[in-house]
Parts: C-alpha cells; structure tokens; sequence
C-alpha cells in the first residue's frame, strides 16, 4: 500500500514532504536500537519519539515512512533530516494503539 | 530489489542490555562498557589504581554478523553504536564527507567502539567494518540507496556525546518538546 492511500485512510499529517512509498509492513517501536535490530526494509515505523536518532536509524534499516503518534511534532531540524533522508513523517493525534487499529482495518498486515 | 531471503549476511545472537558509562574518580579517564545483566550495577569498583565511578547508562545492544554463504559468524563486541553523519557537529570532518556523499546516494555512518580497559580509545578493525557495511547494505530495499560505515577515523569519539551515538540515551523522557 503506498503511503499516500494510508495518509488519507487514517487522516495522518505530513510534515514533511511525502515520497510516497510502497510499505511492506509495520515496526512499532520507540527504541533506537530495536529499529536496528528488528525493523524490516520498507516498513512503516509507528513511534511516539522524534529524537534525530529515530530519523538516523530508520534511514540505515531503510524504513519506508514514520507515524508520530499521541500530537507530538518533530523540530525543524529532524524535519529537515528526514527529508533529506527522504523518510517522510506523519503526525497524529491517536495513540499507537489506535494507529495499529486502523492499519490493520486499512488492510495492512 | 533484494529480499531478506536473498540476504548473505544476517544479524544474530542479538543480546539486549545497556551501555554502562564510568569514570575513574582518581585520573578523571572515562570508559563505557555493554552489560547484560538484568540489573546493572552502580556501584564505585577498584580495579588496580582506577577507582571507577557509575556515571550514566543507556539501553542499548550487541550482536553478531553471520556470512550465511561461509557459515563463519563474526562477534561484534567491542562496538558502542553507530553515528549518523548529520548528528556530528557541522563544522566536523565526518558531517562535512557525509553531505557530499548524502548528495550522491551514500548515507555515512562512524562506527565508534567502547574504550580499551585502561580508557584509551580503540578504533573498529577494517574486517569488522567490511562486515558491518556489508550487513546494514545487504538489507537496502531502496533502489540506488547505499549506506557506508566508517571506523572512527574522525576522532568523533572524543567531540559527540552519547546522546548523539545511535544508543537508547536520554530516550525514556515524555516531557514535551519545543517545536
């Protein structure tokens, strides 16, 4: 499913810009060192952290995209980084179990 | 594209546990080390004329690289964690290769190891890097997209802080941010 269907699916924010990519499935984690060791190339990463090290991590696994959860936004310099990086972020205001929900309902698996 | 089953080299025996930070009360040297144990410990320990003091710690882990094609499986023990080109200070010689190479495709990364026993640095073997660049390369999905690990070859060690090395620290905060 491209980003972009999942965007409006479940009414997430950019705020950075999109390249809309193909995910392949859903890392929910808000660990640094579990994305590395656990996430999978072309996986969606639902976490509530937007410390810079979230975007460098998710860059070396090659995560497709990030969801922010609970409201919380990334300063302008993670912004910058993961756009960069061509990662894009989105914000919400659900939880990451609300998040989770409704990937799975959107039919991600 | 290339696929996990398509993958030579893998991460293995992945050990969790945290990034022990001391120093040495009496010669002021500082060293880090992993620990494993369920509880880490905080206590000051002497050890010949250091007097090693607790001083921080962060959740991180170790783990192997197996080549699948040679079955040899390579320990990765001595390595702290990675640093992201862009988290090293602008003027550095690390942010500034890393930008040029970020503009061709190529994502750089330091690879920083723990100290030697004694508090010195130590500096990742180039069979170790080789590894882990053919890893972290291996598991690359995005066409054209390229990661190169470098060892420390910047002193990086020495102007970073641990908040800027790829490890849990400083993480566990929910205050909330300035945007």
């Amino acid at each position: 499913m491209k980003l972009s269907v999942l965007a409006e699916k479940l009414a997430l924010k950019p705020v950075t810009e999109m390249f809309d990519k193909e995910i392949s499935g859903v890392y929910i984690s808000d660990m640094v060192s579990d994305v590395i060791a656990n996430a999978k190339p072309g996986d969606l990463l639902v976490t509530v952290q937007i410390h810079n090290n979230v975007i460098a991590a998710a860059n070396l696994v090659d995560i497709a995209g990030i969801v922010v959860t609970q409201g919380k936004l990334p300063s302008e310099d993670v912004r910058k980084m993961a756009e960069k990086a061509q990662i894009p972020i989105f914000s919400t205001d659900l939880s990451r179990w609300q998040v989770t929900t409704m990937l799975y309902e959107a039919g991600v698996r | 594209m290339a696929s996990e089953a398509q993958t030579r080299y893998k991460m293995v025996n992945v050990r969790t546990g945290h990034v022990i930070m001391e120093h040495d009360v009496l010669s002021h040297a500082a060293r880090s080390y992993f620990c494993d144990e369920p509880i880490p410990p905080r206590e000051d320990y002497r050890e010949g004329e250091h007097r090693w003091r607790y001083a921080g710690m962060a959740q991180s882990f170790q783990f192997d690289i197996l080549d699948e094609r040679t079955g040899v499986t390579v320990p990765l023990r001595e390595m702290l964690g990675l640093v992201y080109y862009a988290n090293a200070k602008p003027d550095s010689t690390l942010h500034r290769l890393g930008t040029v190479a970020h503009e061709n495709g190529i994502s750089v990364y330091a690879a920083v190891a723990y100290e030697n026993p004694d508090g010195s640095v130590r500096v990742l073997d180039g069979e170790k890097v080789r590894l882990l660049n053919a890893l972290f390369n291996d598991r690359l999905h995005t066409p054209g997209k390229k990661v190169l690990i470098l060892p420390d070859l910047f002193d990086i060690y020495r102007t970073v802080s641990y908040g800027d090395i790829m490890i849990d620290f400083g993480l566990s905060s929910m205050e909330p941010d300035e945007v």
